[in-house]
């Protein structure tokens, strides 16, 4: 439905989108994530059609859209602020695109009146009809941006971190509202955030982008267990980075000692610079000096503390380098294990869990600047 | 500050004494205004109070030798020339203001020839202008050469009005409006519009007091029809009585009878905004 084909958009040199293509399939929920500057802010306004793209096409349904203006296009866009009209109502805001829509405006006010209502009724503000936007709170008036944004039937409708400027409580909440909506209407949603939980709780697919450039495109579950690249594992957040040697001989030599690589990597014959990484859930905790099983691999470390927080505890080891990793424990998993600080336990992990990719010129440097 | 009574003290009578000298002199013109007539002269001591002069300047009056003010036309002349250097200046620099919210190339320099129109001595303007009608061979008229420099004088404090009230405009709602299949012509009407317009009411009270007595500009631009401050400053060669301070108490009541209007426009904008929202939904 809609195609995305090598978009590049420039600011002063800097590339803000780097050569993105993308196909999106009616119907579709897709989250795209990216830090801060990754450009996914970027490719929303050049879909919305606030930017022009330096080079590249954007097709919707076959037509290409790079000479519409943003009235035209039929796509909808909730703004990371909202957006709402201040001076008017939460009704007259919700029912602008109906009585405005440059092409087929609806001039019936009870046919107005009933989208409008219809609409506040989904998001859960049919009570709120006659309030200013003043008088919402963040929750509502986000509510409300979506509701204006839905009633006039996008296409495509596009959410710049729409759930960024709530608290925890209502995030959970309105990531439900939002599948229902989307399961409801069958529009297709374009959600983009920069928070790797709520990418792989809300997506059909997830999107990961950096630097301007699409790094993964896969199932939630592919992206989590699975990320292509050091750098989507490093988005996550949910794993324990490393760069090293790859001997040849099913070893990887990091700074903070030599581990087993997984076996799949053991046909590599040659020496090579490699980037390793294990998920933070997958790493057991065993006093200094207890056997290994055949298929683990292990590192000794220095234990620091634990940080608790309901059904999960994680806790912090020092690496002979001076790195922290983390270790997750879920409570309702194993009893949590009190640690002696500053003294030196063994990570231990299936050696096939461990995930190897070629070194990577700009990974090395992204990692030396995380880690400055 | 309040642990500093001397400081406080000080600037306290600072204050009193600028609205001292602000006011002074209005409020002598205006009890010198209530002169006897028509023999009283426009100085202290007041003879004896009355409204002659008021009723004089109405012709309500005797004949005596104290000839009526000859302002009628060019108050008339003043307002129409004040009102519409208004609307068009008004206009031009929410239209430019508009245009300056994307860079463009030679923003800079289009912006300081802008704002040049109210640096530039206002005497060589007026000046100017009398040579190249002139020149060209138009004729000065209040409505036409006088007309042409007070916009080139006013269009510049609008313009910067609208500027700084366009820095602060959220241009995510317009985005928003432009989503949903609204065009931006109707998004201007419906939502820029309604918001600049606290911006746009005091554009046009910018514009508005500076052509009404704008002098020097007009004082070469002018054919034989006077604007008010020259047909005022035109009496003072003859000679002086309280008739005028009369007059001017008169325009000076008018005057803040235009910023009542302001202010009230400028609370209501909202609020009114909002009410009428309300009522399309009632209807």
């Amino acid at each position: 439905m809609l195609e995305i084909a090598s978009v590049t958009k420039r600011y002063g040199g800097q590339a803000a989108l780097d050569g993105i293509s993308l196909s999106v399939g009616e119907g579709a929920y897709l989250s795209l994530l990216g830090p801060s500057g990754s450009g996914k802010s970027t490719l929303l306004r050049v879909l919305a059609g606030y930017e022009t793209p330096d080079a590249g096409q954007v097709t919707l349904d076959g037509r290409n859209l790079n000479a519409v203006p943003a009235h035209e296009r039929g796509i909808g866009f909730v703004s990371q602020g909202f957006a709402l009209f201040p001076h008017l109502s939460v009704f007259d805001n919700v029912a602008f695109g109906l009585r405005y829509h440059a092409h087929k405006p609806v001039r019936d006010s009870a046919e107005t009146r009933r989208r409008v209502m219809e609409t506040l009724e989904m998001v859960g503000l049919a009570d709120y009809v006659q309030r200013e936007i003043q008088q919402l709170s963040g929750g509502q008036k986000q509510r409300v941006a979506l509701a204006r944004t839905l009633v006039v039937r996008p296409r495509l409708c596009l959410l710049d971190e729409p759930l960024g400027a709530l608290d925890a409580n209502l995030r959970q909440r309105m990531t439900v509202e939002l599948r229902r909506i989307h399961a409801a209407l069958g529009i297709t949603f374009f959600h983009v955030t920069g928070n790797e939980m709520e990418a792989l709780a809300m997506g059909d697919r997830v999107v990961v982008l950096d630097q301007g450039r699409i790094l993964q495109v896969d199932a939630p579950d592919t992206v989590y267990n699975r990320p292509s690249s050091i750098a989507v594992a490093r988005f996550l957040n949910r794993y324990n980075l490393f760069s090293g040697r790859a001997d040849g001989q099913g070893g990887i030599a990091t700074a903070a000692g030599t581990v087993a690589a997984p076996r799949l990597c053991e046909q590599r014959q040659h020496a090579e610079n490699v980037d390793f990484c294990i998920r933070i859930d997958k790493i057991r905790v065993q006093p200094e000096g207890e056997a290994l099983a055949e298929d683990e691999a292990a590192l000794m470390a220095t234990y620091i503390a634990s940080e608790f927080s309901g059904a999960i505890i994680t806790h912090l080891f020092r690496l002979a380098d001076e790195r922290v990793v983390e270790v997750e424990n879920h409570l309702s998993h194993r009893r949590p294990t009190e640690y002696d600080a500053g003294r030196r336990y063994s990570l231990v992990w299936p050696r096939d869990e461990g995930l190897v990719f070629p070194a990577q010129a700009v990974t090395r440097e992204a990692t030396a600047r995380a880690a400055a | 500050m309040e642990r500093q009574p001397i400081l406080r003290g000080l600037l306290t009578g600072w204050t009193a004494l600028f609205l001292v000298f602000l006011y002074s002199p209005m409020v002598v013109l205006a009890i010198l205004s209530f002169q006897s007539g028509p023999e009283g002269g426009p100085q202290f001591p007041i003879e004896h109070w009355s409204i002659y002069w008021y009723r004089q300047l109405f012709n309500l009056v005797p004949a005596s030798s104290v000839a009526p003010l000859p302002l009628g036309g060019a108050l008339l002349r003043s307002l129409a020339l004040a009102l519409t250097t208004m609307v068009v200046s008004t206009v031009l620099g929410t239209m430019t203001a508009q245009a300056f919210r994307r860079h463009f190339r030679g923003s800079g320099v289009v912006f300081y020839l802008v704002v040049l129109g109210m640096m530039v001595p206002g005497v060589l303007v007026g000046l100017g202008m009398a040579l190249t009608a002139n020149y060209v061979g138009i004729d000065r008229t209040w409505w036409g050469t006088v007309f042409l420099v007070h916009v080139v004088y006013t269009y510049p404090f609008s313009f910067l009005v609208m500027l700084a009230i366009f820095n602060r405009f959220d241009r995510s709602v317009e985005e928003a409006a432009w989503s949903l299949g609204v065009s931006p012509v109707t998004t201007f009407r419906r939502i820029t519009f309604p918001l600049i317009f606290p911006g746009v009411l005091s554009s046009m009270l910018f514009a508005f007091t500076l052509s009404y007595d704008e002098f020097p500009r007009t004082l070469f631009a002018s054919g034989g029809d006077l604007t008010l401050p020259l047909a005022i400053y035109g009496t003072f060669s003859v000679e002086i009585h309280p008739n005028l301070f009369a007059f001017g108490v008169l325009t000076t009541l008018f005057s803040f009878a235009l910023l009542a209007v302001y202010a009230t426009l400028m609370t209501l904008s909202v609020r009114r905004a909002r009410r009428v929202a309300v009522q399309e939904e009632i209807a």
